[in-house]
């Protein structure tokens, strides 16, 4: 054994670091200060100067913050490549956003009211456990994707890339939120979903098609259902779960509006390719070989609060929603017409005639 | 017990209605009641209090390659999502969940939580100072949030928790990349210059997760040891909380890599040769990075301006034999003390070690 005897017999001075004050005289943009507003120091007030300018491309691959002076001597390459130009990634709100995750983290262990969870029937905690199951599953990849394109976002679009590291954290409350929902009140995990779409976001290769199909259909379908979130709540733990995850999706929906409809200003031709985009992923959440046979049928379940025929009435409503939802988000991104030119998925389209 | 005539009616009325009910033929595992025991004493319903029955069996492989959550049934029409890491012994600690609910309740807003306005005019060297300092944590901030990230999707849901705290860990590092960019742009300062990040390729180069674990070892340690001097570094009650929030931050991370290694150590003991080559290759693009633009910055401080700086080069030496030394504290405790005689040798002086002769090599 190494005695502390022994090891400070053996111990010499430490050698010193080199002193180099090279950097006391850098020209990067000096004199700059920031003031704390209503909400504290954000972003936002920090983004002035040079400091604040997004560069359309980056050629940058490494860490450097986007200002910060270029580092003497021979420096690597740390990833292969980043996605360099700003339509690429980019959103006027990601910073806005960021801030926002930032100040609204709630925690699942003691925000949710837990004690309000009482008994229910059988039937509709079965009902209830399958939904979470389901949506445990779902928001588990919807942590994996952000994750992945961390590496490829270059350190100039930080805002970027800081909301996407907010995303990975708020989908991994909502995992554990949906698990712990599933695993509390004397139900368990039961089917798992499998299919509707997941596979299609993880594999994309595109930022923007990614985020077309995450951001903009995926959850914002699931945003307008946590929105009626009353409709399935038994009790105040299960409508506070639905209220504060739909908090959460409405950052990650607005992300995905305000990314496109910067690229499409940008890039108007890239519109057909989101189209393109949106009639697979379209196709694949309508097609019935890729539902999740738990998912509706306790959907409904617990719409209908056992009620099956009201539970499809209900269902529908939802249903409904979700495409005008869907419709004016794209709308609002500068891809309107979906509807009007027929390219609408028709049984999507056929939910606007109900009730 | 089950109600079997109302899940028998359940069923009916979906079949009528053309929807699926399989869903409701699945065994529950019945009673699993976690709400029990969520006491504000408790704090709250913790993600622990879930592995109960089924739920709380960590397998030793995880044989599944779709997002199947542990314990529910699978739909094997699902495509596999591309998970690589299917070993308990490669990712698991036993602290995660815990790690994780903690990470939420010391959730802090770099906006609102730093006391912005005790900044004040400390002098242009020191603001100077201040600023290099800065850019170089929001660069490991950045580069911890991207390594840490690209993991994620590699772990599969047998290991949940792991994910569940990884995620917190991006998050944490997503903030001190921004705090500390909110300190060099809030005070009259700017930016300072990139470092070379030549020590930075063994987190992004990483073909294995606990080779990720050991580079983050050593970076994370030898930051932490930065970040516990704030009291002496910080000229502002802006700085000291920085310094402060960082630390417990990354005071969690570690926790969780030294455990992690810790456990690997003990279950796979094979592979300690290979764990030790990860080191060497850490160390090594440590050692000949050769950016002492960290540590000059610090002896500025430490000078109060650099005229004092050369001055105060032995008082920076001291703290990098320090950040050494609580490196190879961290590996003691994941049963890799062995790495005291093993140390690349530019490290060694950093730390005042003797060069050790084959010969006098001190058995461990
Ligand atoms: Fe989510
Ligand atoms: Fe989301």
């Amino acid at each position: 054994m190494v005695t502390a005897d022994k090891l400070n017999e053996l111990q010499l001075e430490p050698e010193a670091p080199e002193l180099d004050l090279s950097w006391l005289n850098l020209d990067t943009v000096w004199g700059v200060s920031a003031e704390p507003g209503r909400k504290g120091l954000t972003l936002q007030q920090i983004n002035k100067t040079i400091y604040g300018e997004i560069p359309t491309t980056s050629e940058d691959s490494s860490a450097r913050p986007r200002g910060a002076a270029p580092p003497e001597g021979a420096t690597p390459r740390m990833t292969p490549w980043v996605l360099g130009d700003a339509t690429e990634t980019f959103s006027d709100s990601a910073a806005l956003l960021y801030d926002e995750a930032v100040s609204r983290q709630w925690s699942s262990a003691t925000d949710i009211p837990w004690d309000t969870l009482d008994e229910l029937p059988e039937d509709i905690e079965r009902a209830m456990v399958q939904l979470c199951t389901s949506l445990t599953e779902v928001e588990f990849i919807a942590g994996d994707v952000p994750g992945k394109w961390l590496p490829r976002i270059a350190a100039d679009h930080f805002e970027s890339g800081l909301f996407l590291m907010s995303q990975v954290m708020d989908e991994a409350r909502h995992t554990d939120v949906f698990r712990k929902r599933a695993l509390a009140n004397g139900g368990g995990l039961l089917l798992q979903g499998g299919g509707g779409g997941l596979r299609q976001i993880l594999e994309a290769e595109d930022f923007t098609q990614m985020s077309s199909m995450l951001h903009i259909l995926g959850e914002g379908f699931v945003q307008s259902l946590f929105r009626l979130g009353e409709l399935i709540a038994h009790n105040e733990a299960e409508k506070r779960i639905f209220r504060l995850a739909a908090q959460d999706e409405s950052r990650h929906v607005a992300y995905g509006v305000t990314h496109l409809k910067y690229t499409l200003e940008h890039e108007p031709e890239k519109a057909e390719e989101v189209h393109w985009t949106l009639d697979m992923f379209e196709d694949t959440l309508v097609d019935p070989d890729q539902a999740n046979p738990g998912l509706a049928g306790a959907l409904v379940y617990l719409l209908g609060d056992g009620d099956v025929d009201e539970g499809w009435r209900l269902f529908w409503h939802v249903r409904r929603k979700q495409v005008l939802e869907y419709l004016h988000r794209l709308d609002v991104a500068g891809l309107g017409g979906r509807l009007e030119t027929g390219r609408l998925h028709p049984s999507l389209a056929g939910a606007l005639d109900e009730n | 017990m089950p109600d079997n005539d109302v899940i028998a009616a359940a069923k009916e009325r979906l079949e009528q209605s053309g929807l699926p009910s399989t869903w409701l033929d699945i065994p529950v595992h019945w009673g699993v009641k976690a709400k029990e025991q969520a006491t504000p004493e408790n704090g709250g319903l913790r993600f622990q209090m879930l592995n109960v029955d089924v739920y709380g069996e960590v397998p030793e492989y995880w044989d599944n390659n779709t997002e199947i959550p542990r314990g529910a049934v699978p739909d094997t029409r699902t495509e596999q999502m591309g998970y690589s890491i299917f070993n308990k012994a490669e990712v698991w600690s036993d602290l995660c969940a815990d790690l994780y609910e903690d990470a939420i309740a010391d959730r802090w807003n770099s906006s609102a939580d730093i006391p912005w306005d005790s900044l004040e005019p400390i002098g242009a060297d020191l603001e100077r100072a201040v600023c290099q300092i800065a850019t170089l944590m929001s660069e490991y901030g950045w580069t911890k949030a991207q390594t840490t990230g690209r993991w994620l999707q590699e772990i599969s849901y047998g290991y949940i928790e792991v994910k569940l705290f990884l995620g917190t860990v991006v998050f944490d590092a997503a903030r001190m990349f921004e705090v500390w960019r909110k300190r060099a742009l809030a005070n009259g300062g700017g930016m300072g210059r990139g470092g070379r990040n030549w020590k930075f390729l063994p987190l992004t180069q990483s073909y294995t997760f606990s080779e990720f674990v050991v580079a983050s070892i050593m970076h994370d340690s030898m930051l932490l040891t930065l970040l516990r001097r704030g009291e002496q570094l910080a000229r502002t009650d802006a700085e000291r909380r920085i310094y402060q929030l960082c630390e417990q931050d990354l005071e969690r991370h570690l926790a969780y890599f030294v455990d992690h290694m810790r456990y690997l150590m003990l279950k796979e003991p094979v592979r300690r040769e290979e764990i030790h080559r990860y080191m060497n290759k850490a160390e090594w693009y440590l050692a000949k990075d050769g950016d002492d633009t960290l540590y000059s910055a610090l002896a500025v401080i430490m000078g109060d301006g650099r005229e004092g700086a050369e001055e105060a080069m032995a008082d920076v030496a001291e703290l990098r034999r320090e950040q050494i030394e609580t490196y190879l504290g961290y590996l003691r405790q994941c049963h890799l003390a062995d790495r005291q005689d093993r140390l690349n040798e530019e490290l060694r002086k950093w730390a005042g070690m003797v060069e050790l002769e084959e010969e006098e090599k001190i058995p461990v």
